[in-house]
C-alpha cells in the first residue's frame, strides 16, 4: 500500500457513514457522524463510474471551491477521501433550509429575523466574492440552516472563480427565478452583481412569503420581471439591447416596490431596490449592502439562536438539493427527499446503492 | 408699513380684504377664468392654504393699472420675481411662451406664483430654500464626524446664498449637477426615510388621537354611571321611607347612604381607567419583550479583511495585451452584463500582495527567532529556509 492510499484510508477511518438519507443524478448523501467525537455530518457519496467523461463537473466544483473558503456562513467541506471508485465529500451537516422555513406557514417572520437572515446570506456571499467566486445558484433551499440558526451558503455545484482576463461565462446558469436580466438575456461576461440580484429576490421573496419572480420559462422570466420592475430603458441599462440574446419584450411601466411591499420600511425597499437594479455596475455589491442603512436601523437584527425554526426539522433534511446538478428542474427535488430505510454502505455492497429510477419522467423535468 | 410691523411682530399679514377676496370669486369671468386653477406654487400655511400677500397700494408695473382704480387688481410673480397684474399675464402669455416684458427672460404662463410675503426677496429665498433643501438632505448620521457636517452645511449654505444673490450662477449649478451626480442613492434614501418619518408621525398622531377619544369617552361613561348611581341612591331612600322600613327615618337615610358610599368606593377601587391599566400592562408587556430580546447591533463584516487596503494601491489602467482584445472589442456587451476589467487587475494584484507580511508557518517564526534572535540581518532569513 503506497503512501496516498494509506492517507486516504486512514481518512476514511475518520468518518462513519450512518444512514442513507437522498439520492440525486451525481451522488449519494448519507448522513454519517465523525468517529472520534460522534459529531453529526453529510456525506456526499459521488457516482464515479457512471460517467464516460470522468468525474462531474459540479463535483470538481464544489470541491474546488469549497476547500478554499471556510466562512460562518458558507458550507464547510470538513474532508474529502475516495472508497473504490466513489469519491466521498464530508460536509457539515445542516438541519433545514431557508425554504422549508419559508414555505412553513405555521411561522411569523418578524422584520427583524428577515434582517438577520439577510446580513448572514451578504455576508457569506461577501466571503466568496472577496475571494473571487460567483456562486451562481443563490436561492432559498441553497441557503441551509444550521441547528444554531445560521445561514450557511451551499451548493457549489455551478460556482466559478470570476475576474478573469475576458473568458466567456456560461449564462445557463442560477435557478430562473432567481436568474438576473443580463443571464436571460444570454450575457457571456459578467460579474458579482448576478449573485447580488438573486439575494435580492430572495429577499422579497422572505418579505412575501412566496416566490417573488416566478416565470413559467425564460421567456416568461423576462416578461414577469418587466411587468414588476418595468422595462428598461437605455438610460437604465446602457448596451442591454446589443446583449446577444436581446429581444424586444414590450413596454410595462414600473410599479412601485412600495405598492407590492406595503409593510415594508423605507431603508427595505431602498436595499432591496439597489439588489433590483437592471444595470448589474449599478447593482449593489455585498460589501456595500452589508454597510447600507437597512442593517443599521432598528430593529436589530435577531440573534441567529433566535430565529424561527421549522418545526418538523426532519433528521433527515439534509442539503439534498445539491444533489441534483440540473438546477433547472426546480421543485423536482422535493420529491426525492423521501426517507429509506438504511442501507449498508459500499464494503458490503459494491454497487451504488440504489439508482435513480430513469423510466418515469419525474414531474417537471 | 403697518403691514411690515405686524408681520414683524409676528401678527398675520393683511391679506386679501374680505372686500377683494369676494370679489375675486364674483368676478368677470374673461379674467378670472384662469387665476385659481392655474396658478400653483405660493407658500402653504401649516393648515395647507395660500394665503396671498396684496396691498392698497399694488400696481402693475407693465399697465400700471393700481388697486385704486382697478378694485380686482391680483399681482402675481414671475419665476424671475416680477410681479405682473393678471389681465397682463393673460395678454401676454396667453400664446405660448414669452419673454418678461422687464427683464427679457422667457416664461410661462404657468410659471407666474401668487405672492404670499411683502418682501420678494424673501419670497425667492424660500423658493430656493426649498429647492436646495431637496437635493442637500443628507443627515448627521451620513458624516463620520460633526466637522464633516459642519463643512457640509456651511457649502450648503454658500450655494444657497449665491442663488439667491445671483453670484456665479454657472459655477454654483455645476455644483449641485456634480453633487446631484455623487450623491442620488444617497438622496432618494434620506427622501424615503424623510417620507417615511412624516408617515411614522402621522401615525403616531392618529394614535394619539384615538386613545384621547377613549379616554373621554371613558370619563364620559363614568360620569353617567356616578349620575345614574346618584340618583338611584336617591330613589332608593325614597322608596325606603315610604315603605317605612325601620321605624327610625334618620337611620335609614344613615344607612342607604352608607350603603351607597361603600358600593361607591368598591367602583372607584376597580374602576379608575380599567382601559389605562391594560393600556399600561400591554405597554410594560411590550417593553419587557424588547428587554428580553438581547439583539445586538449589525456589524457588517466579522473579520479585518479591508484593514489592509494601503498595501497596494490600484492604477487606473495597466498595460493587459490579454484582456485588452476583448475590452476594445465588446466594452459595449461586457459592460451591459457588467463585466469589469478592472476587477481581474484588482485580483491579480491582490493576489500579488496577499501573506506579504505573513510567516509561511507558524512554527517556522518561533524557530527562527530562536535561533536567530540577534541576527537582524537579511542573511538569516536565507539560511533559515
Amino acid at each position: 500500500m503506497d503512501a496516498v492510499e494509506k492517507a486516504n484510508t486512514e481518512r476514511q477511518k475518520r468518518w462513519v457513514k450512518d444512514q442513507k438519507v437522498g439520492e440525486g443524478t451525481y451522488a449519494v448523501v448519507y448522513r454519517g457522524r465523525e468517529a472520534s467525537t460522534n459529531r453529526k455530518v453529510a456525506i456526499k457519496k459521488i457516482k464515479v463510474g457512471q460517467f464516460k467523461d470522468g468525474l462531474d463537473m459540479s463535483a470538481i466544483r464544489e470541491v474546488k471551491y469549497l476547500r478554499e473558503l471556510k466562512h460562518q456562513n458558507v458550507i464547510e467541506l470538513l474532508d474529502v477521501f475516495s472508497s473504490k471508485t466513489n469519491l466521498n465529500l464530508v460536509l457539515e451537516f445542516l438541519d433545514s433550509d431557508l425554504e422549508m422555513i419559508i414555505k412553513d406557514r405555521s411561522l411569523v417572520f418578524l422584520p427583524a429575523d428577515i434582517k438577520s437572515w439577510m446580513a448572514m446570506t451578504f455576508r457569506g456571499l461577501e466571503f466568496c466574492h472577496r475571494n473571487w467566486i460567483l456562486h451562481r445558484d443563490l436561492k432559498p433551499n441553497n441557503l441551509l440552516i444550521a441547528s444554531d440558526g445560521q445561514l450557511k451558503i451551499a451548493d457549489f455545484g455551478l460556482a466559478r472563480d470570476f475576474a478573469d482576463p475576458g473568458y466567456k461565462m456560461t449564462c445557463q446558469v442560477i435557478t430562473r427565478w432567481y436568474r438576473p436580466p443580463e443571464l436571460l438575456y444570454g450575457c457571456r461576461y459578467y460579474s458579482t452583481a448576478v449573485d447580488i440580484w438573486s439575494v435580492g429576490c430572495i429577499f422579497a421573496e422572505l418579505m412575501l412569503r412566496t416566490p417573488y419572480l416566478a416565470g413559467e420559462s425564460d421567456m416568461d422570466q423576462l416578461k414577469t420581471i418587466f411587468r414588476a420592475l418595468g422595462t428598461p430603458s437605455e438610460q437604465d441599462w446602457p448596451g442591454h439591447t446589443k446583449l446577444p440574446d436581446y429581444v424586444p419584450m414590450g413596454q410595462f411601466p414600473k410599479q412601485p416596490l412600495r405598492d407590492l411591499f406595503t409593510a415594508a420600511s423605507a431603508d427595505t425597499l431602498n436595499l432591496l431596490g439597489q439588489c433590483l437594479v437592471y444595470e448589474p455596475r449599478k447593482r449593489i455589491s455585498a460589501k456595500d449592502a452589508l454597510h447600507h442603512a437597512y442593517f443599521f436601523a432598528l430593529p436589530y437584527p435577531s440573534q441567529p439562536t433566535k430565529l424561527p425554526k421549522c418545526a418538523a426539522q426532519l433528521t433527515a433534511a439534509l442539503p439534498l438539493e445539491e444533489l441534483d446538478g440540473n438546477t433547472l428542474t426546480g421543485k423536482t427535488n422535493r420529491l426525492k427527499r423521501k426517507l429509506t430505510s438504511p442501507s449498508d454502505d459500499t464494503k458490503t455492497r459494491p454497487a451504488v446503492a440504489r439508482r435513480l429510477d430513469f423510466t418515469k419522467p419525474t414531474p417537471g423535468s | 408699513m403697518a403691514n411690515r410691523m405686524n408681520w414683524l411682530q409676528g401678527k398675520t399679514v393683511r391679506k386679501n380684504t374680505p372686500s377683494a377676496s369676494h370679489s375675486r370669486s364674483s368676478s368677470t369671468p374673461q379674467v378670472q377664468s384662469t387665476s385659481s386653477t392655474i396658478f400653483g406654487g405660493g407658500v402653504k400655511d401649516p393648515s395647507g392654504r395660500i394665503t396671498e400677500y396684496s396691498s392698497d397700494d399694488d400696481q402693475c408695473p407693465v399697465c400700471k393699472s393700481d388697486k385704486y382704480l382697478e378694485k380686482k387688481l391680483r399681482l402675481l410673480v414671475s419665476s424671475c420675481y416680477h410681479k405682473m397684474c393678471e389681465s397682463c399675464i393673460d395678454r401676454l402669455f396667453t400664446l405660448g411662451p414669452a419673454p418678461c416684458p422687464i427683464c427679457n427672460k422667457v416664461l410661462r404662463k404657468l410659471a407666474f406664483t401668487p405672492q404670499t410675503f411683502e418682501d420678494l426677496g424673501v419670497e425667492k429665498e424660500i423658493a430656493i430654500r426649498r429647492r436646495v433643501a431637496k437635493e442637500f438632505n443628507k443627515r448627521l448620521e451620513d458624516f463620520s464626524n460633526l466637522r464633516e457636517f459642519n463643512d457640509y452645511l456651511e457649502d450648503v449654505e454658500d450655494i444657497t446664498f449665491n442663488l439667491i444673490n445671483d453670484v456665479d450662477p454657472v459655477g454654483t449649478e455645476a455644483r449641485i449637477a456634480a453633487y446631484r451626480e455623487a450623491n442620488t442613492a444617497l438622496t432618494l434614501l434620506n427622501t424615503q426615510r424623510e417620507e417615511a418619518y412624516i408617515l411614522s408621525l402621522r401615525q403616531a398622531e392618529e394614535q394619539d388621537r384615538k386613545e384621547k377619544e377613549a379616554r373621554a369617552e371613558e370619563l364620559r361613561r363614568e360620569e353617567e354611571e356616578e349620575r345614574q348611581e346618584k340618583e338611584s341612591g336617591r330613589r332608593e331612600i325614597i322608596e325606603r321611607l315610604e315603605r317605612a322600613e325601620g321605624s327610625d327615618a334618620v337611620n335609614v337615610v344613615r344607612r342607604t347612604k352608607r350603603e351607597r358610599a361603600e358600593r361607591e368606593a368598591s367602583r372607584k377601587g376597580v374602576a379608575p381607567g380599567k382601559g389605562a391599566q391594560a393600556l399600561l400592562r400591554a405597554r410594560m408587556a411590550a417593553a419587557a419583550a424588547t428587554a428580553a430580546t438581547k439583539d445586538t447591533p449589525h456589524i457588517p463584516l466579522q473579520d479585518d479583511y479591508y484593514a489592509y487596503e494601503d498595501m497596494f494601491v490600484l492604477q487606473s489602467t495597466y498595460v493587459d495585451p490579454l484582456s485588452e482584445a476583448v475590452r476594445k472589442d465588446r466594452e459595449g456587451i461586457m459592460r451591459a452584463g457588467g463585466y469589469r476589467v478592472e476587477e481581474a487587475w484588482e485580483r491579480a494584484v491582490r493576489s500579488a500582495v496577499a501573506g506579504l507580511d505573513l510567516w509561511p508557518l507558524e512554527s517556522d517564526r518561533d524557530a527562527f527567532q530562536s535561533s536567530h534572535a540577534f541576527d537582524p540581518s537579511g542573511d538569516a532569513i536565507m539560511s533559515a529556509a
